[in-house]
């Protein structure tokens, strides 16, 4: 079963194209890899995916559901991690987690949890400005996993990220719906069992990871 | 919370009101005899400059941030998040209020209560056109031009309602009652307007 339906999504910025009718079918349980280079779509591709923006045409239908009507209760099923963390720097690590629990009205109990997932447990009381840059991506990944969500967005979740961090996505993609954009074919093709290559915002080819690679 | 830790805008805005203040007094030569009808004017020049400032960065920072994104990515409905985002600045403004009406001022609760008043229109409204504005570059120079019109009502009622509450001329029952209808109209207005500027 799908859980994840792209029909002719395209859309525009002014008068250039960010994406060109991209067709993208992800079944439950399926981990897809985005690919492409600088500008090439993925981005707007994900965000459109994630619901964070409405496509110019095209229709996306995520768990049955049409994700440009039902966007709000689709997001409660969503974990999407953006380009940047999107984290408060002021607030800890801990804190973050805790603020975005009470906005999801997720258990403030998941907060150690996911810290320990992430493996910030010892730095769970440092502000988030204090953090290096890959630790602040581990946070933002534990984020969007914070609510158990079925399908996952992720745009470069591997930036900045060490080897532990990439263990980290090997954990949260465990048993989710996943799809992520890189630039890395070699994580692409470990973490995903299909790949979709996007060139200026078309579909250039897509399959098994060992045809995308061929 | 943010706020609190990094005590980045409350010192400024309260210093920037208190400076305001100092300058109108020493520019107005301010006394006892023509401060009723000069102080309402002088305090809500001071607040409405000090509230575009507290409400350019309510928005800016979430946008600099991707914190905005982050927040309605949990399904929060934008409305609450807007009407959060404008009871912080809002709040931040009654601290500036504060420090305004205890300079030099004799408080009254019709005072406070008229300038409380008038800051929860001017606060949705401030928001409401800095989340709009957030993304921006010429934002510093748009909000005051889409705001400032919008803020007259109030600046009127409420410099009513000051002068009147401050022993000067001037119906301070009729000010309140227009502040109230204002408030009403701008809370609902702007939280209906809010799904449409932060999240599409």
């Amino acid at each position: 079963m799908s859980a994840l339906v792209a029909d002719r999504l395209s859309h525009w910025f002014g008068s250039e194209p960010a994406l060109d009718s991209v067709d993208l079918a992800v079944d439950r349980g399926d981990h897809v890899a985005i690919l492409g280079e600088n500008g090439a779509g993925k981005t707007t591709l994900l965000r459109i995916l994630a619901t964070a923006m409405r496509p110019s045409s095209g229709k996306l239908e995520i768990m049955g559901l049409d994700a440009l009507r039902e966007r709000r209760r689709l997001r409660g099923r969503i974990g999407y991690l953006a380009h940047a963390p999107g984290l408060y720097p002021a607030l800890t690590a801990a804190e973050n987690l805790a603020f975005f629990c009470d906005l999801r009205g997720a258990d403030r109990e998941r907060v150690p949890e996911m810290l320990d997932l992430a493996g910030l447990s010892e730095v769970a009381r440092k502000r988030a400005s204090e953090l290096s840059r890959g630790m602040q991506q581990r946070l933002a990944i534990a984020r969007a996993v914070l609510h158990d969500p079925l399908l996952l967005i992720l745009d470069e979740p591997d930036a900045s990220l060490d080897a532990e961090g990439s263990e980290l996505l090997v954990r949260v993609m465990k048993d989710r719906t996943t799809v992520l954009a890189t630039h890395d074919q070699a994580l692409a093709t470990r973490l995903c069992q299909r790949t979709v290559v996007l060139r200026k915002g078309r579909v250039l080819g897509a399959g098994s990871r060992l045809r995308v690679v061929q | 919370m943010s706020e609190w830790r990094t005590r980045e805008l409350v010192p400024a805005l309260a210093q920037f009101v208190v400076l305001a203040l100092v300058i109108a007094n020493f520019g107005f030569q301010i006394d006892s005899r023509n401060a009723s009808a000069i102080a309402p004017g002088v305090l809500w020049l001071a607040l409405v400059f000090a509230g575009l400032i507290a409400f350019g960065r309510a928005f800016a920072a979430e946008r600099e941030q991707a914190t905005l994104e982050a927040m309605l990515m949990t399904g929060a409905p934008a409305s609450a998040i807007f009407a959060g985002k404008a009871l912080a600045a809002g709040l931040l403004l009654v601290v500036c209020e504060a420090v305004g009406l205890l300079f030099g001022v004799d408080v009254s609760a019709g005072l406070v209560g008229a300038v409380l008043l008038a800051t929860i229109g001017m606060a949705a409204l401030g928001c409401l056109f800095a989340a709009m504005v957030a993304q921006l570059r010429a934002r510093e120079l748009l909000l005051p031009l889409l705001t400032l019109p919008l803020w007259i009502p109030f600046i009127v009622a409420g410099g009513q309602a000051v002068q009147s509450a401050m022993g000067g001329s001037g119906a301070f029952d009729q000010a309140v009652k227009l502040l109230l209808d204002f408030d009403i109209l701008f809370v609902v207005l702007t939280s209906l307007a809010a799904r449409f500027v932060l999240d599409d």
